[in-house]
């Protein structure tokens, strides 16, 4: 019957559609520019995409369980600062790594227990936490950024993989691979994506919320602090005002590559070319020499098709 | 635990892969003519601005752009929003496309070092401008004596008010390099009066913050007699604070904006440290012009900044 | 006679490819009520949204009062006095009735709300469908199902509509509330309004309808006067065949007791005390309201338990999370099941298996998945391509089997069925039921609360009758008839 057809064709079509738009930018770029399609801007892209890419991926599991976090931006400068702190301080590279991931991940935790036992909607949750841990950065930086000295670390995010490949691009695809397997792969992804189409029946089948949502805002901390590691590696110092506006590079990504932004319906693979999608915008039109006043306009447009393909299904 | 074992060890192997240097930054390829300038043609000059966002960069914008055009150079022009790991991205973009030389107005003074090092390794000269880049080599460096002119504001204000009083101050965007300096200069200077900073508060260079932060720290200090803001932007934010109060305060502002040096005229400001953005952006290009002509240039220049008053 | 107010010839309707409509008549006669009758997927809906404007046909003509009528919007069908009654009520529910009557089309004097007018006229209206005594400033969200689907007839009927589409308007209506709503169409009918009445439910078109229309497959099968009409010829023309029974037979196989619910209180149900046996069917019957749902919530640890004891083959459970309820051994059919068994938009084999996704340590072991729902797609006959297909695109039936699907493949020890043939065709009824008594069989023991009362005197061994909260009656379902039934459900003795 009809339904039966649009029901597979519909997402399949919006689906390709963001790997179309990509590829048709490419093409596009790749004509005007003579420097776009060259291996030194093609990695160059790849890594100003990465921290985006981070970020989005684990908005991808928020949003696809039906929620929102709008503190990831937040949550990077606080775990890039606490990072470059504890090495300021003298504490060593792994430690100092080790204590910003795990304060991400219970910053995250903090928003699924807001939102799970809270009962307090993800938008306005997440937006509280987000101007909590604005203000908490600024406390713990002073509002100066706090440098980094270590050149172990600053190789996280300024190192190379066999002198081509940028790390912070190397852990974007490893980040990937590990959160497509368990979007694909596991229980927990599974449960993501009921939630996310219908939470109601998700509990009635067994689907405990809590430690779910726990789980879910919990994952996407912990990537906005590797983001948080990895920014502050690469700009050698950690900013209090980092990652501002992050968050909504980062939904927009989600969305572009396809995911419902009523949950329960995308994919992982689309929030990479979701992410490459605005990361090229940028890349493209920087080399065309386009003003930045109409590249904000140019993404806001790209932004509003992709949402309003969302609405139409 | 065999599984284990291969996981290390190809982890090793990753680690012993990896390093600081990137692809064809290990030595200038010998195709690259020292200055990076493009084989035929106009040469391209980059400019990364921190933000548009404020008159003052739009300014030295305008500045540069005029000068390019009567140097016969390209200028390619990116923002970066306020955001340092934006500008990374926009002056690795300028990278790529093979500009000449780089003029850098840093958003941040710790944060762009790393990129003004793979711009060099790329062999393109940076020059920064207003801003200094910590941690990096540059070609040169064109900006305002900052810590000079926030001396200025003070000397006026205790000439204005024979070295007694009580000052409120705002302050740029905490973290950045004209507001430390500016305040250093400031403060330092005050400190040597008999005036007395009663409040600072960050105001981040904004006009609509300027009013709000001004309307709380007038109603919590009721005997001021100046407010020092660290730009005019803020600076004419307190105006408007003090719009329809009673009361007499000096107000000094920094830049010399078009909006800030009307409110000079008019009265609404006291004074403001005029600095000379469109200067700033005309020597960069023209510093950047000597580059791709291998002439020498300086390793620092200091725009002059001026006191304006209505006289 | 009359000119027919409604007149639909000769239309067609496509989805792409997809032939929805393939030439259906349909008349509509003044002061004529008319079942629309085919399974879920026959076109009825289609029909009633190109009558409403929602659609427009490929080709076909439309008359109204013997004139050639373009509905073309929902606006020119409510022009031509046409209006629907949606299954979904249409009603703002924080919104009081007056706001609900008149949203859209507010009284106002010099751009101010005319409340006083409003509530006159909100009165009238109301007294239109009996409903004189409510208050046409109550908010909807207190009103009951029922009461909510008079305001909405209310309002129909303030904008001058002369034909009312019904859409399974009893679906969700108590007995009375039924009752009160058929005499309500039996008046309007009296005063000349066409009513087209769309329903699975044999007995109610039986008792109400002047003629019958069904469609089979987009295809129009024919009209019949009710008078003379056997039950039989009704069913084979909508399925295409002679169905063999409509309560498919079981033998009975009772073991001992598997769960003991003693004295249980919690929200509304007050002292429930039963006993289920392996391989038994106890239907729970009741009015609307009468806690029949909740005492399933109660079970399945979605409500709190306050006081009372809950014993599955044993061991006292007292269930508090769902989670828990389904590693004790239940599973919960619920009533609704887009809203809340299952989730739309995944596909069939992830539907089935998400109370118990088989994997290994997390990992999800994607050929045992298949092989478990190939397995459950052939044992319950479900109907479909292909499993990765999403349930949405599935008859209500079919999703229905999905439902039962996922509780089956956890083997449960007690299986809840609350309203389990709402919204499914008759041929899609017959099947879910020969499941049901395969489970018993089987010696599940299955709970089924049912509204339709030949389903739970046929289905069931015993019939638990609730009323107000409170087990009114225990009935032995061999000697029960629907009066029996009926009087314990209203309280009487």
């Amino acid at each position: 019957m009809t339904q039966v057809n649009w029901s597979r064709v519909a997402p399949l079509l919006q689906r390709l559609g963001s790997v179309i738009g990509l590829l048709l930018l490419f093409i596009v770029l790749s004509v005007m520019s003579p420097d776009f399609l060259t291996t030194g801007n093609l990695l160059s892209v790849l890594r100003q995409v990465s921290i985006n890419a981070l970020i989005a991926f684990g908005m991808t599991f928020v949003i696809l369980a039906g929620g929102i976090d709008l503190s990831v931006g937040a949550i990077l400068a606080l775990t890039g600062a606490v990072t470059a702190g504890l090495m300021a301080a003298g504490h060593g590279m792994l430690l100092s790594m080790g204590a910003g991931l795990g304060l991400g991940l219970v910053l995250g935790m903090v928003n699924g227990a807001l939102v799970s036992w809270g009962k307090v909607a993800p938008f306005i949750a997440t937006l509280g936490t987000m101007t909590l841990l604005r203000g908490l950065t600024l406390v713990y930086t002073q509002g100066t950024p706090i440098p980094v000295t270590d050149t172990g670390f600053a190789l996280l995010g300024g190192g190379y993989l066999a002198h081509l490949i940028p790390l912070p691009v190397v852990w974007m695809f490893v980040v990937f691979a590990v959160c497509g397997f368990l979007l694909r792969g596991t229980v927990f992804g599974r449960h993501v994506v009921a939630i996310g189409g219908n939470e109601e029946a998700a509990r009635l089948s067994g689907v405990r919320l809590p430690p779910m949502k726990l789980a879910i805002y919990g994952l996407s901390g912990l990537l906005s602090a590797v983001a948080g590691v990895v920014l502050t590696s690469r700009l050698y110092s950690a900013q209090a005002t980092a990652g501002a506006g992050y968050e909504l590079d980062a939904i927009a990504s989600v969305v572009l590559g396809g995911t419902s932004l009523a949950g329960g319906r995308g994919w992982l693979f689309g929030t990479l070319v979701g992410a490459l999608l605005i990361g090229f915008l940028n890349n493209g039109l920087n080399l065309l020499g386009v003003s930045s006043f109409y590249q904000q306009v140019v993404k806001g447009i790209v932004i509003l098709i992709a949402v309003l393909l969302d609405r139409r299904q | 635990m065999r599984k284990l074992h291969f996981l290390a060890a190809a982890a090793a192997t990753l680690l012993a892969a990896c390093s600081q240097q990137g692809p064809g930054e290990s030595a200038p390829s010998s195709a690259s003519t020292a200055g990076g300038a493009a084989p035929s043609g106009t040469p391209v000059v980059g400019l990364a601005l921190s933000t548009q966002n404020n008159p003052f960069f739009v300014e030295l914008k305008n500045g540069a752009e005029s000068a390019a055009k009567s140097a016969g150079v390209q200028l390619v022009v990116v923002d970066a929003q306020d955001d340092p790991a934006r500008q990374i991205s926009s002056v690795e973009d300028l990278i790529q496309k093979h500009v000449s030389v780089i003029l850098l107005n840093p958003t941040d003074s710790s944060a762009l070092a790393g990129a003004v090092q793979s711009a060099q390794r790329a062999n393109i000269p940076v020059i920064t401008l207003d801003r200094g880049v910590d941690g990096a080599e540059v070609a040169s460096h064109i900006a305002s004596d900052n810590i000079a002119g926030g001396k200025m504001a003070a000397d006026f204000l205790a000439k204005q008010l024979d070295g007694k009083g009580n000052i409120i101050e705002l302050q740029g965007v905490a973290g950045t390099s004209a507001a430390r300096e500016r305040g250093k200069g400031f403060d330092d200077a005050i400190a040597a009066t008999g005036m007395k900073i009663v409040a600072q508060q960050p105001a981040n260079f904004d006009r609509a913050q300027g009013l709000s932060v001004s309307e709380n720290l007038l109603q919590a200090h009721g005997d001021v007699q100046a407010i020092f803001a660290q730009n005019d932007e803020m600076a004419l934010g307190a105006v408007q604070a003090l719009a329809g109060k009673n009361k007499k305060v000096l107000v000094v502002g920094f830049d010399g904006t078009p909006d800030g040096k009307a409110a000079v005229q008019n009265g609404g400001m006291a004074a403001t440290v005029a600095q000379q953005p469109e200067e700033i952006g005309k020597l960069g290009v023209e510093t950047a012009k000597k580059l791709i002509d291998k002439q020498p240039v300086e390793k620092t220049i200091a725009v002059p900044l001026k006191l304006l008053t209505k006289e | 006679m009359a000119a027919p107010l409604i007149r639909m010839h000769d239309i067609h309707k496509a989805f792409g490819p997809v032939k929805v409509l393939e030439g259906v008549d349909f008349e509509l006669l003044p002061g004529e009520v008319h079942a629309l009758m085919g399974e879920n997927g026959a076109g009825k809906s289609t029909l009633m949204k190109i009558l409403t404007g929602i659609y427009a046909p490929d080709s076909g003509d439309i008359q109204v009062d013997g004139k050639a009528a373009s509905i073309a919007s929902p606006a020119d069908a409510e022009k031509h006095g046409i209006a629907i009654i949606h299954q979904e009520l249409n009603l703002i529910p924080s919104l009081s009735i007056a706001d609900n009557l008149f949203l859209g089309r507010e009284v106002h004097r010099f751009g101010l709300l005319d409340r006083k007018a409003m509530a006159t006229r909100a009165k009238e209206w109301l007294a239109r469908v009996g409903m004189e005594k409510l208050d046409p400033g109550t908010l909807v969200e207190r009103l009951s199902v029922g009461r909510q689907q008079m305001v909405e007839i209310a309002r129909a009927l303030g904008q001058n509509a002369r034909v009312l589409i019904m859409d399974e308007p009893t679906a969700a209506l108590t007995e009375s509330e039924t009752a009160t709503l058929f005499q309500l169409i039996r008046e309007l009918r009296g005063q000349g309004t066409g009513i087209v009445y769309v329903s699975h439910r044999m007995e109610e078109i039986f008792a109400l309808c002047d003629r019958i229309s069904v469609l089979r497959d987009g295809q129009f099968v024919g009209t019949r006067d009710v008078p003379g009409l056997a039950f039989d010829e009704v069913v084979k023309m909508m399925v295409g065949r002679t169905l063999d029974a409509r309560f498919p037979t079981r033998t009975p196989n009772i073991g001992s007791v598997r769960l003991k619910v003693e004295h249980v209180t919690g929200g509304m149900v007050k002292d429930v005390s039963f006993d289920l046996h392996a391989g038994e069917v106890l239907g729970v019957a009741g009015l609307l309201g009468a806690g029949r749902t909740e005492l399933a919530r109660l079970l399945f640890g979605l409500d709190k338990i306050d006081s009372g004891t809950v014993t599955l083959e044993g061991s006292v459970v007292t269930p508090t999370s769902p989670n828990e309820a389904i590693h004790a051994g239940f599973g919960f059919v619920t009533e609704d099941r887009k809203a809340q068994g299952l989730v739309l938009d995944l596909s069939l084999r992830e539907n089935v298996s998400l109370p118990r996704v088989p994997a290994r340590a997390g990992l999800v072991d994607r050929p045992a998945e298949k092989k478990q729902t190939r397995g459950l797609i052939d044992a319950l006959k479900i109907r479909t391509r292909d499993m990765e297909l999403d349930v949405r695109a599935l008859s209500g039936g079919n999703q229905q089997k999905v439902v039962l699907a996922k509780w089956l493949a956890l083997k449960p020890r007690v299986l809840i069925l609350d309203e389990p043939t709402r919204g499914v065709d008759v041929g899609g009824k017959a099947e879910i039921y020969h499941i049901i008594n395969q489970l018993a069989e089987q010696g599940v023991a299955i709970l089924m609360i049912s509204s339709e009362l030949p389903e739970v005197l046929a289905m069931s061994d015993r019939i638990l009758v609730m009323h107000e909260g409170r087990v009114t009656a225990l009935l032995d379902a061999h000697g029960a008839t629907q009066e029996t039934v009926m009087t314990a459900a209203t309280g009487g003795k």
